[in-house]
């Protein structure tokens, strides 16, 4: 354990520098999104998805990740604007929530951000579904950059009853 | 020491084994069959867990199986007639064996006292025969009492001459009747097997009196040590006026196989075998038969013995001693053992080393090798083996027929991919499958138990016991089997006089029965008592708001209700079962391995709940049809026909459901399109019915858009990454990489229930 945290902060020195925080950002719409770069698998191009019934809007379905199924959410239809009219150019990025992998349809992946964790806000308080599923916010040369909490997206995905 | 923790787990997986084949063996004895076949299998099991308990230093377990052991060796002996008493003690002892095994395994002390009563009527039997008919019968009795005190052993010591002497003045009694000598020479595999000679040296001391040498001459120098080789050979002389060559065989029964014996009856005129060995076995006429010499080794051994002579001049075989040091060396390597002078020419000795009886030969050659394999290593290859099945059918699904024109190579090639895939499938499969033996072979001790806890008089038959099924399988069937009998018995069968008083026999009769049925297995358990009382059911039901007040459920409903979680009749819960408690985690284990419970009912007649199970876990035969564009499977063990639809054939009924008449049959209509919440874009005519059959006798038609085909998929989980969804059982993948979803069936069926009873 003491030696993991050791090599953590060694790479946060040499790679990122102290306090510092390496983002995938993504975007939907004119909208920009992160994750930690560290709960991010691999980045695929959207290729279809078998749907699932009884399920909400925002699940597209499943996947087949090298014979693992995994379910891919539509971030745009999870923040309640419309389910994504995907195209090949779409993206979709496999993430790790607790043991579970997952994938996000998301419309692009915009760059790889090092912010600092001083940098990190409050999400302003309110009861959008945006405040719901964002851990943060972060402003990155003067954009926007919602943190998205993985577990608040991918919670709620079945219709009960 | 990972060494030893390694052997022991080996010892107690053979115990477990061990045990179970007495279950099996006392079945068919307490069933009639009184064989000496049935007899000798339960003496070696209870043997082979003593030899392994002795080795581990087990002793409470040796010391009661060795006890049980005698009480068997009478019956076979026929002094004791193997009444139904002993039998019912037999299989006390056997549950005792496997208290001390669990106790040695688990490390947990059991009373000192504990299985003493038996052993004490082990005493009494053997003694009550024995005395009165032969005075010696009783002595291996007082014998075994005294059994683990230290036995001496006569220790020759190696370079000392004197010694040599003496065991000259024991010669003359070589002369006498019952003087055996034994030559006893292990292999490594009896090593390899945690057997210790010195056990059955112990159990040889306990036939006579005895002396043990040890032939050490082969032992080479320090440098030339193998530690794994085997160098140590034995000659023993046993003394008993009542030994006979069959007692001593007895002893080396454990070992057959793993070493070589030489077992003779020392007469008179023999020179005695206290010279060196090798020497005199050729010399004796009934020792190198046993040994079955080759000729031309014979001959050799004859020449040496002339040139040699006179052997038995203790003069001459002190000046054949070997230098001390390899007497010192045995010492130093094993100081407890018995050792003896090696007097024997290192070149003489060789005849003597495994030249195996031809029929020994043979036999070990026929028996069954088997390998141990963690079940983790089998389940990475049948995982494999599902995958390179379905790349193989996605290969050859995407040859059309330009290509099969063009490339008749490549197809003759994926022909026999096709064929040897199937067959690798297959054997893989075989590694895994089991009969379902080892489960039912538990079963009647239970039932014996729960008739004499319920006084009433219950009888088990079981059918089909060779029913093979995967291990994976198996494993998760023993507890909601022991459920569902341990259910049947105490709430299915009436009382002796209740059950005459309906016109039945007074014995009820539970049926375990198991039989392949397609792509699955059924396992049905059936009695012939009072049958599910439905009144009290649906009270309970309504009770405790499992079924609404307003409902009124069909009597199969009724009776899957046993099922339903924290159903429980309480006024019935007795120590041994209440129904309901238990009957949901039946349920919930059954489906935990793809399977499904079906129970039915006929009042004062009887229940049978079945058992639907999947033949295995990795691969499943499926119909692969196609719903508002998405691909869907279809188990093909539920799939009884399709039908093309035709949208006159469908009736509604009152509460809005949809039925089609099916040769006579209405049949509960599930148009999946709709019930997935899926656009179908087909025309209604267009569509396809698949008819399936439920758990039960009821049927229920799925409407589905279009029907591809029929294939092999691997069954994978969605729950691994998402959450279990209503109407699917899993995903699979298609040769085209894209995921399809496993339609359930049974839950489509359930859910439709739910919705039309709420």
């Amino acid at each position: 354990m003491e030696a993991l945290g050791l090599r953590d902060d060694l790479v946060d020195k040499t790679v990122a520098g102290h306090n510092t925080l390496q983002l995938i950002a993504f975007s939907i719409g004119e909208q920009t999104y992160g994750v930690e770069i560290t709960t991010v698998r691999e980045i695929r191009a959207w290729n279809g998805a078998t749907p699932l019934p009884n399920t909400r809007e925002f699940v597209r379905g499943v996947i087949n990740l090298r014979g693992t199924i995994v379910p891919i959410f539509d971030l745009r239809a999870r923040f309640g604007d419309g389910q994504t009219s995907p195209t090949k150019n779409h993206v979709v990025v496999v993430m790790s929530v607790g043991d579970k992998w997952v994938g996000i349809l998301v419309d692009a992946v915009s760059d790889i951000l090092t912010v600092s964790r001083d940098d990190i806000h409050n999400v302003p308080e309110g009861n959008s579904i945006d405040t719901e599923l964002l851990n943060g916010i972060v402003t990155h040369e003067s954009r926007m950059v919602g943190l998205i909490d993985l577990h608040a997206v991918v919670s709620g995905a079945k219709i009960d009853g | 020491m990972s060494d030893l923790d390694d052997f022991k787990a080996t010892y107690f997986d053979e115990c477990s084994e061990l045990l179970t084949e007495l279950e099996e063996q006392f079945a068919a004895i307490e069933a009639g069959e009184r064989d000496a076949g049935r007899l000798n299998a339960v003496f070696r099991a209870i043997h082979s867990i003593k030899g392994g308990a002795g080795a581990f230093g087990f002793s409470a377990l040796v010391g009661f199986a060795h006890a049980y052991e005698t009480l068997l060796d009478y019956v076979r002996d026929g002094r004791i007639e193997m009444s139904d008493d002993v039998v019912t003690l037999c299989i006390r002892a056997n549950d005792i064996v496997a208290d001390h095994v669990k106790a040695a395994q688990t490390g947990e002390a059991l009373p000192a006292d504990y299985g003493m009563d038996e052993k004490a009527r082990f005493d009494a039997l053997a003694r009550g025969e024995s005395v009165a008919e032969d005075e010696e019968g009783g002595e291996p009795l007082e014998e075994f009492d005294i059994e683990f005190v230290p036995v001496m052993v006569h220790i020759e010591a190696a370079e000392d001459e004197t010694h040599e002497s003496d065991a000259f003045e024991a010669a003359p009694m070589a002369f006498e009747p019952g003087h055996w000598e034994i030559h006893f020479r292990p292999h490594q595999a009896l090593y390899a097997r945690a057997n210790d000679p010195l056990l059955l040296f112990r159990e040889l001391a306990a036939l006579g009196e005895m002396s043990v040498r040890a032939v050490i001459g082969e032992i080479p120098a320090l440098a030339d040590f193998e530690p794994f080789a085997v160098y140590c050979s034995w000659e023993i002389t046993l003394i008993s006026p009542s030994l006979t060559e069959a007692m001593i065989r007895e002893v080396f029964e454990f070992v057959d196989g793993d070493c070589d014996i030489a077992v003779a009856q020392l007469g008179g005129g023999l020179a005695p075998l206290d010279v060196a060995p090798a020497q005199s076995l050729p010399l004796e006429p009934g020792l190198s038969d046993l040994l079955a010499l080759a000729d031309d080794e014979v001959e050799a051994l004859l020449d040496f013995a002339l040139e040699s002579a006179p052997v038995a001049e203790p003069a001459e075989s002190v000046e054949e001693a070997p230098e001390p040091s390899f007497a010192a060396l045995a010492e130093t390597i094993k100081p407890s053992a018995p050792i003896a002078v090696a007097r024997v020419p290192v070149e003489a000795l060789k005849p003597a080393t495994p030249v195996p009886e031809s029929e020994d030969g043979e036999r070990r050659n026929v028996g069954v090798q088997s390998i141990r394999v963690d079940l983790d290593k089998v389940d990475r290859v049948v995982n494999m083996v599902g995958e390179l099945v379905i790349t193989q059918s996605m290969l050859t699904q995407q040859m059309d027929e330009t290509l099969r024109a063009r490339y008749t190579e490549l197809v003759r090639g994926l022909e026999v991919l096709a064929q040897t895939t199937r067959g690798l499938q297959d054997s893989v499969m075989a590694i895994r499958a089991q009969p379902v033996k080892s489960v039912f072979s538990r079963m009647p001790r239970l039932v014996r138990e729960l008739a004499q806890k319920t006084g009433k008089k219950i009888k088990l038959e079981t059918i089909g016991e060779n029913t093979e099924i995967d291990k994976t399988v198996i494993e998760q069937l023993s507890d909601p089997l022991t459920h569902m009998i341990r259910n049947s018995a105490d709430h299915g069968i009436e009382a002796p006089d209740l059950r005459t008083a309906r016109g039945k026999a007074d014995t009820g009769t539970i049926r375990l029965s198991a039989e392949q049925a397609g792509g699955n297995i059924l396992i049905i358990v059936e009695d012939d008592g009072g049958g599910i009382n439905r009144e009290r059911v649906l009270q309970v039901a309504r009770d405790k708001g499992i079924v609404a007040a307003d409902v009124n459920p069909s009597d199969e409903q009724i009776d899957q209700l046993i099922f339903a979680p924290g159903f429980s009749t309480a006024s019935e819960v007795s120590d041994i079962s209440g129904r309901g408690v238990g009957m949901d985690v039946v349920l919930s284990n059954i489906k935990k391995i793809g399977g499904s419970v079906h129970v039915r009912s006929w009042t004062g007649k009887g229940t049978r709940m079945t058992l639907r199970l999947p033949l295995t876990l990795a691969v499943l035969d499926v119909m692969l049809v196609k719903v508002g564009g998405s691909p869907y499977v279809v188990p093909l063990s539920s799939i009884v026909e399709t039908i093309q639809c035709s949208r006159a054939a469908f009736e509604r009924v009152p509460s809005g459901g949809k039925v089609l008449q099916v040769r006579g049959e209405y049949v509960q209509v599930i148009d999946l399109a709709e019930r997935f919440d899926m656009l179908t874009e087909t025309e209604a005519d267009n569509r396809f019915v698949v008819l399936c059959e439920a758990e039960g006798s009821h049927k229920v038609a799925l409407i589905v858009d279009d029907i591809i085909g029929q294939q092999q998929v691997v069954i994978k989980s969605l729950e691994e990454n998402f959450e279990r969804v209503d109407g699917i059982a899993g995903g699979t993948i298609l040769g085209d990489g894209n995921v399809a979803l496993i339609v359930d069936v049974q839950g489509l069926k359930t859910t439709i229930m739910h919705k039309t009873a709420a």
